[in-house]
C-alpha cells in the first residue's frame, strides 16, 4: 500500500518532471549534482573517468531549485535513473530516515584514499554506524573586510559581534554599508548566517542535541540577544533592501565595494577575494567570524556524493565516487574552477593548488582551516526534520529582520513551529 | 480518431490527479512513510490553517493585481498593434520576446531590478539624490515586485489573444462611426470594446488559473518572504510536500487549489456563453 502512495505521489510529479535520463547500462553511471564550482569542475572532466575506468559518466548539473523535485521523484519511484547524488549533509539524515540512500561504508572501507578524507567531513556521513556518502567539499564560514576604510577610520578588524555593533557605527555611511549578511529566509540562507551570532552569545536550538534531547530551545534569553544583533547589523549598518539579501547579493556587494564587511561560506569569500572578479579584492583582508561571550562558532556546510538505495549500478558508482574525491580529480578541480573547500587533504599540499590560493589571498586557506577546525560538525543539527525546522526559523527571523513581527514573537513563534513539527 | 485525445487526456489530467486526490485522503509522509490512517484529516486540517489562509490572501492579490494589469497592458498594446501596418507589423514580434524568456530568467532580470544595491534603476534616481525604496523587504512591496515580473513576462500572451480579436472586427463598423461623427475614443468604448468581450473574457479566465501556479517568480525574488508574506498557495503546496515532506498535506492544498480554479472556470464559462449569446 505503501508503494502504491509513492506511485500516486510520482504520478502527480511525472507529467512536469523534466526528462529523467534512461536506465544506465552497466557501462554507465548516472550523476546527478546541483550547480557549484565543484560539480561543474567534475562535469567538465568527466571523459577521463571514462577513460580510465572504462565506464561512461552522464553527469547531469542541475539547479538547486530542480534538484530537490528531481530527485525526490526518483527515489520516491525507486526508478533507479540515479547511480550517484549529491548530498548535502543537512538532508543526509532526511534521506537516510526515508531508505532513500544505500550504505557505503564497505565501499569507503575499501578505498586507498580514504585515509586522506579530512575526518570531521567524512565523520558527518557516519549514522547509525554506517557511511552513506563520501564528502568532496566543506566550506567554512569567514568574515572579508576593507583594509583601506578600516584603517583610513582608525578602527581595528572587530572580535566580536559586539564590537562589530561599534565598528558598523563608526563606519558606516551613505556611499558605503557597514556590512551585509544574508537574510532572505531559508535552512540554507538566513539559517547559514544567524546562528553563528546565536552560538557565539550561547544560544542553542534544543535543549541538550548532543545527548538527545530535543525539546525546542529557540525562545531562549541568549538567543534574543543574537537576534536583536542581526536585526540591528541588517536594518541600521547594511545596504538598503538586505532584509532580501541572499548570497549573490552579498557577494555583488562585496566586489562593488558597496559594504566595509561581509560575513560569507569560504566558496563567496574565494569570489570577493579573487581580483579578477573583484574590483576592491586587493584592499580586502580576511578573518574569522566574529564571535561572543560563548566563544566563536564559523558556519560549516559539508557536501557529499552518495548513491541512491535504487541505483541500478552500484559498483560503478562507488568506483565514480572514489575517482571523483581522488586527489587526483580534486586537485584539476581546484586548479580549473574557484574551488578551495576541497576536503581531500593532500590537495592542500599541491604547490599549485597553493600558489593559486595564495595569489588569490595569502591567509586564505590557513584561515579556512582554522575556521573548520573552530566549526562545531552539529552546527546546523544533523537530523530528517531539520530541513523543515531550518525553513520555518529561517521564516519567523526573515520576519523579525524585516519588521513583520517582534524578535520576541519571531522566537516564540519558531519555537512552538518546531514543536509543532517534531510532534507531528 | 478520438482514442488519442482520450489516452492524452487520461495520462496526462486523469492519472495525476487520481494520484493527488488518493494521496490528499492519506497521511503519507515522505519519511515517516504511512500509519494507513485514511480520511478527511488533511482536510480537516486546512479549515484551521492560518498558513493556508494567508496564501490565499497572497495568491488572490498577485492573481487579481497581475491578471488585472496583464488583461489592460496587452489589450493597449494589441489596439496600438493593431493601427501599424506595412513592414512595422514585424515589430510586433518585439513585443512577444518577454513571453519567451524562461521564467527563472525573468524572475533573475527583475530580482536584479528590484535589489537596491545592483539595480540600475537606484542607481540612475540616486544621481538625482532621490531613494527608491527597497520593495522587496515589505508584503506590499514584494508582491508588487512579483506582479510587475509576471506581467512583464505575460502581457504579451493577453496582447496576442487581443490582436486576433481585433483583426476579426470588421473596419466597416469603425467607418461607419466616423461617418456619424463618434470620435476614436467613443468608438473603442461603445464599438470595439464590446466586440471584445468574449475575447476579454477568455483571456482574462486562462490568464487567471495559469497565476494559480505562481512559482518561479516567488521562488526566485522572494523566496517567499519577507517572513512568508508572500507564500501563495501553490508555493505553500510546494513547502509542505519538498521541504517538510508532508505529501499528503501538499496534496489536499493541491486539491483545495484545484476544486478553486475548477469552480472559478465553471462560472466564467457560464459568463462567457451568457454574453455571447
Amino acid at each position: 500500500m505503501k508503494n502504491l502512495l509513492a506511485t500516486a505521489f510520482i504520478a502527480t510529479l511525472v507529467v512536469g518532471a523534466p526528462c529523467a535520463p534512461a536506465i544506465a547500462q552497466s557501462d554507465e553511471v548516472n550523476v546527478v549534482l546541483f550547480g557549484m564550482p565543484y560539480t561543474r569542475g567534475l562535469q567538465a572532466i568527466a571523459d577521463d573517468f571514462e577513460a580510465e575506468s572504462g565506464i561512461k559518466a552522464n553527469i547531469d548539473v542541475i539547479g538547486q531549485d530542480v534538484f530537490e523535485n528531481r530527485i525526490t521523484l526518483s527515489f520516491t519511484g525507486a526508478t533507479g535513473d540515479i547511480d550517484v547524488v549529491h548530498t548535502p549533509v543537512i538532508q543526509v539524515q532526511r534521506w537516510v530516515a526515508a531508505g532513500w540512500l544505500k550504505p557505503i561504508t564497505e565501499e569507503v572501507d575499501a578505498m586507498p584514499g580514504k585515509d586522506d578524507i579530512l575526518a570531521g567531513p567524512l565523520d558527518a556521513y557516519l549514522i547509525n554506524g554506517e557511511r552513506w556518502a563520501l564528502p568532496f567539499m566543506a566550506g567554512a564560514g569567514l568574515m572579508t573586510y576593507r583594509k583601506d576604510l578600516l584603517d583610513a577610520a582608525g578602527l581595528d578588524v572587530p572580535e566580536t559581534w559586539e564590537e562589530m555593533l561599534e565598528v558598523a557605527a563608526a563606519i558606516h555611511n551613505e556611499d558605503t554599508a557597514a556590512i551585509a549578511l544574508r537574510a532572505v529566509p531559508g535552512q540554507g540562507f538566513n539559517m547559514f548566517i544567524f546562528p553563528m551570532i546565536m552560538r557565539a552569545y550561547g544560544g542553542k536550538f534544543f535543549e541538550d542535541y548532543v545527548n538527545g534531547d530535543l525539546t525546542p530551545a529557540i525562545n531562549s534569553p541568549e538567543n534574543l540577544e543574537a537576534l536583536n544583533i542581526y536585526i540591528k547589523l541588517l536594518n541600521e549598518y547594511a545596504p538598503q533592501g538586505a532584509g532580501n539579501f541572499n548570497f549573490a547579493e552579498v557577494n555583488a556587494a562585496a566586489q562593488n565595494g558597496q559594504i566595509v564587511f561581509a560575513v560569507e561560506g569560504t566558496g563567496v569569500v574565494s569570489q570577493i577575494v579573487n581580483p579578477e572578479k573583484s574590483k576592491f579584492a586587493r584592499e580586502t583582508g580576511l578573518a574569522l567570524p566574529p564571535g561572543g561571550p560563548a566563544g566563536r562558532s564559523p558556519a560549516i556546510a559539508v557536501h557529499g556524493l552518495g548513491i541512491p538505495a535504487s541505483a541500478e549500478n552500484p559498483d560503478a558508482a562507488a568506483k565514480f565516487i572514489e575517482w571523483a574525491v581522488s586527489t587526483e580529480t580534486v586537485t584539476k578541480i581546484s586548479l580549473a574552477q574557484p574551488f578551495p573547500d576541497f576536503t581531500t587533504g593532500t590537495v592542500a599540499d599541491n604547490a599549485d593548488v597553493i600558489a593559486k590560493y595564495a595569489d588569490v589571498h595569502p591567509d586564505f586557506l590557513r584561515l579556512r582551516v582554522e575556521a573548520l577546525d573552530l566549526a562545531i560538525g552539529h552546527y546546523r543539527p544533523l537530523i530528517p526534520e531539520w530541513p523543515a525546522l531550518g525553513a520555518a526559523i529561517g521564516e519567523n527571523i526573515n520576519a523579525a529582520v524585516n519588521g513583520l513581527m517582534s524578535p520576541e514573537d519571531a522566537l516564540a513563534a519558531a519555537e512552538q513551529e518546531m514543536a509543532d513539527i517534531l510532534g507531528s | 480518431m478520438i482514442v488519442p485525445a482520450v489516452l492524452a487526456v487520461g495520462l496526462f489530467a486523469i492519472v495525476p490527479l487520481a494520484g493527488m486526490l488518493a494521496l490528499s485522503f492519506s497521511d503519507y509522509h515522505l519519511i515517516r512513510g504511512t500509519n494507513w490512517k485514511y480520511g478527511f484529516h488533511n482536510f480537516a486540517r486546512l479549515i484551521s490553517d492560518q498558513r493556508l489562509l494567508n496564501s490565499i490572501y497572497v495568491m488572490a492579490v498577485l492573481s487579481i493585481f497581475g491578471v488585472a494589469a496583464q488583461v489592460v497592458i496587452g489589450t493597449a498594446v494589441a489596439v496600438g498593434l493593431n493601427k501599424i501596418v506595412g513592414k512595422w507589423r514585424l515589430g510586433r514580434v518585439l513585443f512577444l520576446l518577454p513571453y519567451a524568456v524562461p521564467h527563472v530568467a525573468v524572475a533573475l532580470i527583475w530580482l536584479s531590478l528590484f535589489t537596491p544595491t545592483l539595480s540600475p534603476i537606484n542607481a540612475f534616481f540616486n544621481l538625482f539624490g532621490i531613494t527608491v525604496p527597497a520593495f522587496l523587504t515589505t508584503q506590499n512591496g514584494a508582491m508588487f515586485a512579483i506582479v510587475v515580473a509576471d506581467t512583464w513576462t505575460n502581457f504579451p500572451f493577453t496582447m496576442l489573444i487581443i490582436l486576433a480579436a481585433l483583426q476579426g472586427i470588421s473596419t466597416e463598423l469603425e467607418e461607419a462611426a466616423a461617418l456619424d461623427g463618434a470620435t476614436r475614443v467613443n468608438t473603442f468604448i461603445f464599438i470595439t470594446l464590446p466586440l471584445l468581450v468574449p475575447a476579454l473574457l477568455m483571456v482574462t479566465l486562462f490568464r487567471f488559473i495559469d497565476s494559480l501556479k505562481h512559482f518561479p517568480m516567488i521562488f526566485v525574488i522572494t523566496k517567499g518572504g519577507p517572513g512568508r508574506s508572500t507564500q501563495a498557495t501553490n508555493f505553500y503546496a510546494y513547502v509542505q510536500t519538498f521541504q517538510n515532506s508532508n505529501v499528503a498535506y501538499g496534496a489536499a492544498i493541491a486539491v483545495f487549489l484545484f476544486v478553486f480554479a475548477a469552480v472559478i472556470s465553471f462560472y466564467v464559462a457560464r459568463l462567457n456563453q451568457r454574453v455571447s449569446s
